[in-house]
Order: C-alpha cells, then structure tokens, then sequence
C-alpha cells in the first residue's frame, strides 16, 4: 500500500474505506452536526497543569486535552513553551482570523534548511491553528469553528482538526469533513453569509504534502523573518524561537524574505509574490497537487515572469477569452484574475480553502497585472 | 510606430465628435472608417450578440442604413490604427426593442472584431460596442463584402456545424433521452433545479422545470444519468467538489428528490455502470483526493457507500468503463493526473475483484490525463483507446491487439502531429462514416479509416453529445448552443437499449452491427469525457451502406439478442431477451383488465408471445419481473395495492397503473 493511502491511520482514513451501508431513504446528512462528545475521552491528562502531548497517544479526542492553553479554553490564552507566530503573508481562507502556536517537547529545536523550506522539526512538534471571525451574528461576538493541528511522529507528520462547540468550551475530534453556515459583520460593516467549510483529512492532506508525504507549508523562514509582539516585547520571530530553544541558532542573517502583500509600502511585484507564494505555491510547485501546470508560485521562483504565467496561453482551453495566465496590462483577458476572483468550484483558484473570493487580493492582482507594460504577442 | 501612424492618420478619417452615448442618440454612419474616442456611453447594450458574457455597462451607438441588398462587413483591424480588444453587436429593430443579428468580439487579428451580416435595402441596423474588455478608443469600417467565389465541396469526410441558441437554465449539463420516446433531451441542473428540454418530433423543444429537494452537492465537476432504481426514468449523478449527490426521478419522470451521503468525495468524473453485474445499476466516482468511491445497488433502494475497491490513490480525473478484454464483463481505465498520474486499468476479474493491469499493458505511465476516449477505431471488434493529454504535451494511441494487449501507434498517425490538449477526450463518428472521430485538444479529429487522423476545419466545442434534430447525425450542446452537425448523405443506425435481466439502460451492453461491407462496434454507456453526460442511444455511421445483416446485442447479463430485418437511417428499440421479435405494437392499444386485477391480470393489445414487463410498487420499488405469457400476467403474489406495469416493446417503454385486490 502506498503511503498516501494511510497518512495517519488513526486519523480516520482508514475507517472511511471500509463498507459501509447508508440507505437510500433516511441517510440526508446534517448540514450542521453538532460534534458530539466522544464517550469516554482518552488518554485522561496526568496531574499537573503543563502541557501534555504524547506523540504515541494523539490525535486526543479533545482539545482540551493538551493543555495547550489556559484558563477558558476559548481565550486561546498560551500555556508555557506555546509560542504564537505569524507568517508575514498569510493564506486566504474566506477572511477567517487565525491564531498559530508552536510547541515541542523539551529540549527538542528545529534547524534550518534554507530561506525558502520548511524548518526541519522535531519529532514531538505541534503546530496549532485557529480560525474564527469576529463580530459574528445575531449577537456579534467571536465565533472559534476549528482549530487544527499537526504533529510530527517519528520523522513523519499527521493531521488532526477539533471543531468547537456551540459554547466555544470544547473542541472535538473531527477529520470527517463537514460545512457550518457563518454569518459576521466585516471590516467595512457589510454582513457576509458563507457556508464555512471544515476540512476532511483528505482535504488537508491536498495542500500540506509533498509527494505522498503531509507537510506544514507556512514556517519557513522567508515567512516568519519578521517582528512579531509578544508578552514581553517586540521580537523577531527566528530570534524569539531561537531565545525559546525552538531554534537551532547559526541560520544565515541574510534571509531572502517575503513581504506583507498589503503593505503598500513595498514594492508591488514583491507583494503579488508573496501573496501568490502563500496561495497558490502550495500546490503549483514541484511534487505538489497541480504540479503538472506550468506555474511555478513560490517566492523563490517567481522572479522570473515566465512562472508567474506572464504572456503564458493555458494549458486548455476551458475559457477561451483568457488567453493568457496573465495578459500584460489586461487583467480582463487573464486566467490568473478569473480564476481568482471566481466563485464556481470548478473554476476558482485557490481550489481548496475559499468559497468566496478575497476582493482585495484579487484587486491587488489585477493593478499589478494591469501595471505589466506592453502586450503579449 | 503603430501609435505615430495613428496619430497622422486620424486627419483622414471622418471623425465624429458627437455624443453616441445611447440608442436614442445612436450615430448613423455610412460606408467608411469611422473613429470612436471612447466607450463611455452611459446606456448599456440590452443583450450581448457575441460570445464571452455579458454586454457590459458602458456602450458606443451607431446605426447603419443599408441602401441596397448586400452583405456587410464591420471590422475593428482598421490598418494605420493599434489593435484595441473591440466587442460588436448588430441588431434589428429599435431603441427598445432591439434583436440580435450578428456579433463577434475576437474574430479579427490580435482580439478585434470582425463580422459580416445580410442587410436589406431601407432597413436600418443598431451597430453597437461595449466596455466588456476596455473602453479604449478605436476606429471601425463599414464595407460590402465582395461576392466570394462558392467555396469548393468539402471532402465527403469532413463535417460541419451551426449554431441553434438554445438556453438551458443550471450547468452540469446531460444530453440523454428522459422520457424513454428515443429523441435525446437537454438537461441543465442546479441546487434546487433539473431542466429538461425534451425534444419533440419537429425538432422544437418543450422546457420543464422541475424543482427538486435542494441537493447537497451540485453536478460542477461531472455528471452521469442512469434508471439506478429500474422504475424507468433516468436518475442523475452530481459530481460536486465536496461530496456526491443522486438526485432520483420519481416513477413519472416528473419529479426529483436529491440522496446524498456524508462522505467526502472531491468528484471528478462520474459513471453509472453495474461494477457486479447484479442486473442492478451502481455508481463510481473518480476522487481526486483520495481512493476512488462506489456506490453499491442492492436492487431494494440501498446504495452502499465503497472505498477503495477501484483505485487507491489521489489523482483520479477520467474513468471509463469498457470491456476492453472482450471477455464479457466491464472493465475500467482511469485517466490520472497531479499527485499520482499514473494510469489505471482495472480488469474486471469476474468475481467482484478487479486487478490494476496497466503495468503490464504499457499503461502505467505518468501521462497527465483528465479523459481518454475508447472506442473500436479500426472496427475490428476490440476496442482502441486515445489518451489525451490534458498538459503533458503528447497524446497515446494505443491499438487492441484482440488478445487483451495493445500496440502503441501514435508515430505515424497524425496524433502525433496534433498538439491541442484538454480535459475531455472523448470518441463518435461525426460524418457517419463509418469510423470513431475523436473530440478533444479543442479539435475534432476525423478518423480517416486507416488508424490516421486529420482535424476537422471546425470544432463544434465540449459538451455533451447526442442527435439534437433526430437526423442521425451527432450534435454538441455547448452552454446556450446546439453546435448542429450539417450532416452529409451517408446513412446511419441508432439503438436504444432496453435491459430486463441486465439494468434497464443496458448500460455496459456490447452492440455489434454487421453489414456486407464492415461491423461496428460500440458500448453503452454512462459517462465518457471528463465532465458532461452523453446520450446512451449507440449510433452508428454506416457511411453509403444501405443493407444491415444482423444487430447483435450482447447484454451484461450474457444474454444475447440477434436481431434481422433492421433498416438502415431508424432508430430501434431492442429489448433485452426478445430477440425473436414481436410485431410492433401502438402503445395505446395496450390495455390492462380486469381491474382491479386478481391473480390474473390480462394485458391486451400485444398478440401472443412472450412480453417482458415490470411491476412497481406504489413507492416505484422493483416487486414483479417476468413476461407477459399470451397476454396473461400471474399477479397473484402480489398483496392488495396500487402498481405500475411497465410492457417492454420494440417501440419503447408503456406504462399502466392498476390496482390488485
């Protein structure tokens, strides 16, 4: 059997293969199951209030379980050696807030591998990620819908996802897949109804891998070379890691790093690099899911225009209108801003990840595209 | 440079300097070049005459007074101008109510406009230019188009196309037979919507549109039709990003209702086919994600989820079924692509199993694939296949051997010189000649009848495909289009098949046609290509053949109809087990006494003879099949209630109600 086909066993793969009988009458599903709570919820926690991962006993079926936080499980409050990050470009994902931590065991560090990979990790890591939205309706508060994980098990690593109850006080175990209607009032007041998609194993397995192998895809260090706040001050997150022993120190002090795609202080091409290194090069590189398009996305392979699809016609001839990935000084003539600003799922890029489209990252897209002097032959 | 000559040449032109910003204050112009200075008018055009969506917001008006009967030609590549990306429309009538003659937005060199339209002397036209890509000012000329010599014949090979509008509401788009009367319909899906255009025998189309329980999952990636649940009506398959939903027809074809299951399921292509051979119809869906997904029929409503059976890695794009072994069970070839694109060929093993054979076949290979097209190319009674690529930059021809191994044959075979791709391959004989063309890479492909192929002057488009006119001759349906095949004088044979033993479509069904000059051979089936769902009619060019053998029918269930006397440009039912034949009936003399029936029931209107029917339950179950034996039906093991009779004939499908006391 190859690898692909049981990433984590434990994670439920394996359990959807097997036969299972549903009938015809009387199998429609829920749209919006309230996680039920697993009866009984092991491993129980040892004493003490640190936190507690056995990389040999997860996925827990309850988030709770780690002791990743504390006080209110939903005040997301970092319990010792929980370290936020933030990659200084981060993915679109329908304009869910997202906070990340990173934890490993003691004595336990990452090194690095280059400007433009993944931190080598150790086995024990946890990289945790939460999404929310704010001002969510009828009573405009925050509303937490999952957090993920992913942790490293003798060299290898596998996913978990928790979805929230509805009193924000627990999160369970759930790699199925399923889909929760949100509705919040956004930055410039307008409400906005999704149908939030929570991801299935398979799903996550589709942007985080390389090969048949699931990876993480944002701590690298061309992403997490910048400040961040914390507690006790302003830091630069490489240094902060390195000052926690998460970090091997001796990486090179010229790190080729991205920037901010709204900081409009920056260069343009700089920003729709970086915007399109987080979105799109997850799966438009080498041993990744569409690796058999010619776009290459990272930021290290972008420079040269050809990757980006600049003057490049696409591979078929879907929508014969957009006759090039991107059409110098014509966004209305480009499948990149199509495909991006499109909500059809057939159509919309990225594939996975949004149901709507990010208005100001396609806005952005279509300046730069627009700013491409001349024409393509 | 070009920008300087425009600048000098705009002293010649006639420029106009009045506001054209409306219909009301359209501009008329006369022969000539004429200059815009912007699209900027502030009335939009009512409805787009040309391709690529919608009319715009913003528009340029102009009127054309036609002084005698001609043709005119209105082009945006004005020579001593730069190239600006122009979009037209023609219409007739006035401001208000104005019908679209003709239009066009990239017909001319580097994304002008170039269109000609019939003008009759004293009418005028609303020539109008919108916004859609920019609003950037350029010049236009009106001219006579001067009479072309008649273009010479086409070669008797070749085909043709026009464009019939015809608008469907939804995507996920069938073109398959609904209503069991063997004129395929047009079928278009959405959430809460199946749109049917059934054709009718003059060629119109009737629209219904019926509102069905919203489904979980919609048809975006694929769709398949099939009778899943044998009550006579195609059921259809919506192959959704997240899941998959059946949405099943009622006992009158009139209504929906959407059955979907929790599993998620990133759909690419899906099928109908009976995987066991149980005489019941199952479903596949190609993951792209994940292990490839069944859905088992148990004949009594269930449907059991499976995964895993028929491939266990990501990447699955394009399935097929087809016996490509000729061994009498269906097997199944998966066109792979991104995370593992190494091809499939599932051997059906007899017993429930299949084994992955392309290893060995030469199949294996890392070919990035959404579709392969299988069909007997060389009609030589096995079944050919094309591979075409979706990006890797080259196709596979690969011919059957006849002993269940293939040869590569692409050097050689124009395949090779063609380097058009796409998602969907797909394989039907367009100018009825007798021989599998190929459609996909944005080209049709003319199967020249010596294993070499020459693209078609046109390509009628992706879409799915079946006899849109009842003509004989394949049509496209694109979105908003029937791309209607012109046809030539060559002659043709359609089969519908009606399965008993085997599931009623006789999906997987081998049809062999004999004639003196040459046998033909197709399957049926239920999905091919990557996304639309073509009709289960086999059709059959026969090229200047008028005199038919024999039409074999070899069914899943191993029976086998040999069926003489069929005439050739018709279409025929065969109905499985019934080779003997009957005479051919009017379905309303069929009638049904005494009811309410007893332990007999006597169908009359048939003649004597065996009959196959059907008898469903009043929640459309399967509880009675057999024959009618001398017009008599035992049906006293039926308890007391409400059934439908369903009477299998050459002519098609009759149904009766009557109740059992």
């Amino acid at each position: 059997m190859r690898p692909g086909v049981h990433i984590g066993g434990e994670l439920r793969l394996l359990p959807l293969m097997l036969v299972g009988l549903l009938l015809v009458q009387g199998c429609r599903k829920e749209r919006e199951p309230e996680p039920e709570a697993p009866t009984p919820a092991l491993p129980t926690p040892p004493a003490g209030d640190g936190v507690y991962f056995d990389a040999t006993l997860a996925p827990y079926q309850t988030l709770s379980a780690y002791r990743f936080f504390t006080g209110a499980l939903k005040d997301q409050a970092p319990n010792s050696g929980v370290l936020p990050y933030e990659p200084i470009t981060s993915l679109f994902s329908d304009y869910a807030k997202k906070k990340r931590f990173v934890w490993m065991p003691p004595g336990a560090k990452a090194y690095y591998a280059g400007d433009h990979q993944v931190l080598d990790f150790p086995d024990g890591a946890v990289l945790i990620k939460t999404f929310y939205y704010d001002h969510v309706l009828p009573n405009d508060e925050r509303r937490i819908i999952e957090t993920r994980l992913l942790f490293k098990r003798n060299g290898s690593w596998y996913f978990a996802d928790y979805v929230w109850n509805t009193d924000q006080t627990e999160a369970y175990l759930d790699l199925n897949g399923s889909n929760t209607p949100v509705t919040w009032v956004d930055q410039s007041g307008e409400q906005r109804n999704i149908l939030y998609r929570i991801p299935s194993a398979a799903e996550c397995q589709t942007c985080h891998k390389v090969n048949f192998d699931p990876i993480p895809i944002g701590p690298k260090p061309q992403n997490l070379n910048s400040d961040m706040t914390y507690q006790d001050g302003v830091r630069n997150q490489l240094e902060k890691w390195v000052e926690m022993g998460y970090l091997q120190s001796g990486y090179p002090a010229n790190i080729m790093t991205t920037v901010r795609w709204d900081d409009a202080t920056q260069p343009l091409d700089l920003r729709v690099r970086s915007y399109l290194d987080m979105n799109c090069a997850h799966c438009h590189a080498d041993e990744r899911h569409c690796n058999y398009r010619p776009m290459r996305f990272a930021y290290n392979e972008s420079e040269d225009l050809v990757n980006l699809g600049v003057c490049v016609p696409p591979d078929d001839p879907i929508a014969p209108e957009y006759t090039e990935i991107v059409a110098r000084g014509n966004p209305g003539r480009s499948m990149m801003h199509y495909r991006l600003t499109s909500t059809d799922e057939t159509v919309r890029m990225p594939l996975l990840g949004r149901t709507i489209a990010h208005d100001e990252g396609a806005e952005m897209i279509r300046e730069w595209i627009s700013s491409l002097p001349g024409t393509c032959p | 440079m070009r920008s300087t000559l425009l600048s000098l040449s705009l002293v010649a032109l006639t420029y106009e300097a009045y506001s054209q910003n409306t219909c009301a204050t359209a501009l008329n112009v006369g022969l000539g070049v004429h200059a815009v200075d912007a699209v900027n008018g502030t009335e939009p055009l009512p409805v787009s005459c040309a391709t690529n969506g919608n009319p715009g917001t913003l528009a340029e008006w102009y009127t054309y007074t036609a002084t005698v009967d001609t043709t005119i030609r209105l082009n945006t590549d004005v020579a001593g101008t730069i190239w600006v990306d122009t979009r037209v429309h023609i219409y007739t009538g006035t401001c208000g109510s104005l019908n679209c003659l003709a239009g066009d937005d990239d017909s001319g060199s580097n994304l002008t406009s170039l269109v000609t339209f019939p003008v009759t002397a004293g009418q005028t036209y609303t020539i109008g230019f919108d916004n859609r890509w920019t609003t950037a000012g350029f010049s236009f000329e009106l001219a006579y188009v001067q009479p072309a010599p008649p273009p010479p014949p086409p070669p008797p090979s070749i085909i043709s196309f026009t464009n019939v509008t015809q608008g469907v509401s939804g995507s996920g788009y069938c073109v398959v037979d609904m209503n069991n009367d063997q004129l395929d319909d047009i079928v278009g899906t959405s959430t809460s919507n199946v749109n049917i255009l059934y054709q009718q025998a003059n060629g119109t189309f009737q629209s219904v549109n019926i509102i069905t329980t919203p489904a979980d999952h919609t048809a975006s990636w694929s769709i398949a039709a099939g009778d899943i649940d044998g009550n006579g009506y195609n059921d259809l398959l919506y192959g959704g990003g997240s899941g998959s939903t059946f949405m099943m027809a009622n006992n009158t074809g009139t209504g929906f209702t959407e059955v979907s299951f929790p599993n998620y399921i990133f759909s690419q292509r899906t099928n109908m086919v009976d995987i066991n051979n149980d005489g019941h119809l199952d479903a596949f869906v190609c993951h792209d994600v994940d292990a490839n997904v069944a859905f088992f029929n148990d004949g009594n409503g269930n449907l059991t989820f499976n995964q895993g059976l028929l491939g266990l890695t990501c990447g699955n794009y394009g399935s097929i079924w087809t016996d490509y072994d000729n061994d009498g069970d269906i097997d199944m070839f998966v066109a792979k692509c991104g995370c593992d694109p190494v091809d499939l060929l599932m051997r059906n093993n007899g017993d429930g199993t299949f084994t992955n054979v392309a290893p060995e076949l030469g199949m294996a290979d890392s070919h990035q694939s959404w579709s392969s097209a299988w069909g007997d190319f060389d009609n030589d009674g096995d079944m050919d296949v094309l591979i075409g690529a979706s990006s890797s930059g080259y196709h596979k021809l690969l011919e059957n051997n006849g002993d269940g191994t293939f040869t590569n044959i692409t050097a050689g075979s124009g395949i090779d010189l063609f380097t058009g791709q796409s998602i969907e391959w797909t394989t039907h004989d367009f100018d009825n000649n007798g021989y599998l063309d190929i459609l996909g890479g944005g080209g049709l492909l003319m199967n020249m009848g010596d294993m070499t192929f020459v693209p078609n002057g046109t390509f009628p488009g992706n879409g799915p495909i079946g006899d849109l006119n009842n003509d004989g001759f394949l049509d496209v349906y694109t979105s908003g289009t029937i791309r209607r095949n012109v046809g030539n004088d060559n002659n043709w044979l359609k089969i519908a098949t009606v399965g008993v033993v085997s599931n009623s479509n006789g999906i997987g069904a081998r049809i062999t046609v004999e004639t003196p000059s040459g046998t033909f051979t197709r399957e049926v089936r239920s999905g091919d290509g990557f996304r639309y769902m073509s009709t289960m009619t086999a059709h059959f060019g026969l090229g200047e053949e008028t005199e038919i053998t024999a039409v074999t029918v070899r069914w899943p269930s191993g029976i086998v109809d040999v069926i003489e006397g069929v005439d050739v440009n018709t279409t025929e039912v065969i109905v499985e087990g019934v080779s003997t034949g009957l005479a051919a009936q009017r379905d309303e003399q069929v009638q049904l006494f005494p009811v309410p029936a007893q332990d007999i029931l006597t169908v009359s209107g048939l003649g004597s003879g065996q009959v196959p029917v059907r008898v469903l339950d009043a929640t459309g179950r399967l509880v009675l099949r057999g024959n009618l034996l001398n017009e008599r039906l035992d049906v006293s093991g039926l308890t007391p209630g409400a059934y439908v009779l369903q009477v299998f004939t050459p002519n098609g499908t009759t149904q009766r109600s009557f109740t059992k006391e």
